[in-house]
């Protein structure tokens, strides 16, 4: 089992969701986050003070797969998250050692 | 020893009472606008939206301002007549507008305030009481429309438009029903604004969200308000706010405006209680709305606007009902059809104030009750009151009041499209390009509403005071 993790525009969200409904996956987490790659921040005045602000809003989010549906997840998020523009995100998978349901106590595959 | 009175505080003409009131009623409608419209439309906007949101609100109110002071005013409610085409008399054109003065001489703030259309009793206070009690209303005007256009009109064509819009529309309209001019001179009545300010602000709303386009996709598709307690706050101060707009338009501390307070807050409280009465029992969810209410209040204290002192505590609960019931179906059926269907009018001003002022004025001629007295009369002067269908059988007042709604809406939409078109011409364009509605008020103003100090490092002054040391 893997774990996508992808860090992305916030408004490409519906894009990608819309997506990975589609192809069949059953859930994903999704966090409001703060970050910064090559894209540049902007600067924010507060009574004549300038401030850099580095960080720009992201959308990070997380989904568990099949070892096998882990390619395809990446290339769909890839597919509907790019503009093209510098600051579109990252998208990384990870491998996940085991997953529980809660509710019923399945392990593995099952629990997915 | 003998004390001689060397000053006395005001002129005999003034009455401190009445003078008071005015003033305290004109900072109450003041706050309608700041900080109450600011903070509703501030509340009802996504995030991203809010300063620019606040900040056209301070600026347009601050725009009319000084516009009404250094023109406007008198073209409203200058007691001179301005003959324009060369006509005189009582036609329309003689009485469309008030020669463009300023009011700002020490005789043009400190007389005693005068009007074309109030020559039977005079006013017990100085020209300054009457201007910013009547720029207050102006001033709240374009912050009605404000609510269709937001989250997408370029900052620099809002600071024009609204000064061309107070000086060619606002005041044009003010004076014909309100300073003496020509529907006023027929016997159309609009008690506080239910035309001049409501009606109006609708249909320039509506007509100006058309020209500037919709706002993004995205922020349609994710409209949702920020912060529904200070929409509360917002709406709060919108409501008790009121009471200076009603309480101050008899110009004097008495009855009337009494009656007109009371009024105003028994159609609002229908008003608001007609709409959750509606969304509990029409609408597939079935659920009082807290957003529904506030649009019902609004309904209430608009369609109350145009009769406050004229109708009594009966037909004001009606009022109440009637516009929110209209307004209701509207919002929610009118609105799929073209080309309601068609505009994004942002915060539904065409709705809850367009038409719900429309019915509110239309409403006038049916419910106005003769018992109500605005003015009393002494001697064989008849008193001043209006005289609705219901009590005496007569079309006329309605007559009237429907030739004005008609005059309202086609010139104010007419004027929109051209003030606007110019707007346009010198601003190269009415909205921001895509890239800057995407961003919002960072990309417009270098500020957000909840700015973070983890993710905020100062640089210029900070930088450079530890590069001394």
């Amino acid at each position: 089992m893997k774990l996508v993790v992808a860090v992305l525009k916030p408004f490409k969200l519906d894009d990608v969701k819309e997506v990975l409904k589609n192809m069949g996956v059953h859930g994903m987490t999704l966090t409001e986050a703060q970050g910064f790659g090559r894209q540049r921040g902007h600067t924010e005045v507060y009574r004549g003070a300038e401030y850099e602000v580095d960080f720009v809003p992201k959308i990070r989010i997380e989904i568990a797969v099949d070892d096998e549906q882990a390619d395809e997840v990446v290339d769909a998020i890839v597919g509907s998250a790019a503009t093209g523009k510098i600051g579109d995100g990252k998208v990384w998978v990870l491998p996940i050692e085991t997953i529980v349901r809660v509710r019923t106590g399945e392990r593995g595959t099952d629990a997915l | 020893m003998q004390t001689v009175a060397a000053y006395i505080p005001y002129p005999h003409w003034l009455n401190s009472g009445d003078n008071t009131w005015q003033l305290v009623a004109a900072t109450l409608v003041g706050l309608m606008s700041l900080p109450g419209l600011a903070v509703l439309y501030g509340g009802l906007v996504q995030r991203k939206w809010v300063v620019n949101t606040m900040l056209m609100a301070f600026a347009g109110f601050s725009m009319v301002l000084i516009v009404w002071v250094l023109w406007a005013y008198n073209m409203g409610f200058s007691s001179q007549t301005f003959g324009l085409f060369g006509a005189h008399g009582t036609g329309f054109f003689n009485n469309l507008v008030g020669k463009p003065w300023p009011i700002t001489s020490h005789f043009g703030e400190q007389n005693q305030a005068t009007s074309l259309a109030q020559t039977d009793v005079p006013f017990h206070f100085p020209n300054a009481t009457l201007a910013y009690f009547q720029v207050v209303f102006a001033a709240i005007t374009p912050l009605l429309f404000l609510g269709s256009i937001l989250g997408r009109m370029k900052f620099k064509a809002w600071l024009l438009f609204v000064p061309l819009w107070i000086t060619f529309v606002y005041a044009v309209n003010a004076k014909l029903l309100w300073g003496g001019g020509f529907f006023a001179m027929k016997g159309a009545v609009d008690y506080s604004g239910g035309y001049v300010i409501h009606l109006a602000a609708g249909v320039t709303g509506f007509v100006l969200a058309w020209m500037v386009g919709p706002r993004l996709k995205r922020d349609r598709d994710h409209g949702v308000p920020h912060n529904l307690m200070l929409v509360a706050v917002g709406a709060g101060i919108l409501w008790l706010g009121w009471n200076g707009f009603h309480g101050g338009d008899p110009f004097y501390a008495g009855v009337d405006a009494a009656s007109a307070v009371l009024n105003t807050n028994l159609a609002t409280a229908a008003g608001l209680l007609t709409w959750m009465f509606w969304d509990m029992v029409g609408t597939r969810q079935r659920k009082p709305t807290f957003l529904g209410a506030i649009n019902g209040m609004i309904c209430g204290l608009v369609g109350i606007t145009p009769s406050a002192g004229w109708v009594d505590g009966y037909g004001a609960i009606l009022v109440g009902l009637i516009c929110s019931t209209i307004v209701w179906v509207a919002w929610n059926y009118l609105s799929r059809v073209r080309p309601f269907s068609k505009v994004d009018d942002a915060l539904g001003v065409v709705y809850t104030h367009g038409i719900a002022g429309l019915v509110g004025g239309l409403l006038v001629g049916f419910l106005a009750d003769p018992g109500m007295v605005e003015y009393i009369g002494v001697g064989k002067t008849p008193s001043v009151v209006v005289n609705g269908l219901f009590y005496t059988g007569s079309w006329h007042q309605e007559w009237e009041q429907f030739l004005a709604a008609v005059w309202i809406i086609c010139f104010t939409a007419a004027m929109t499209v051209i003030l606007a078109t110019i707007t346009k011409l010198v601003c190269r364009g009415l909205r921001e390009k895509d890239a800057v509605l995407e961003i919002g008020d960072v990309a417009i103003h270098d500020e957000e509403v909840y700015p973070q100090e983890t993710f905020a490092e100062r640089v210029s002054a900070m930088t450079s005071l530890v590069d001394r040391e």
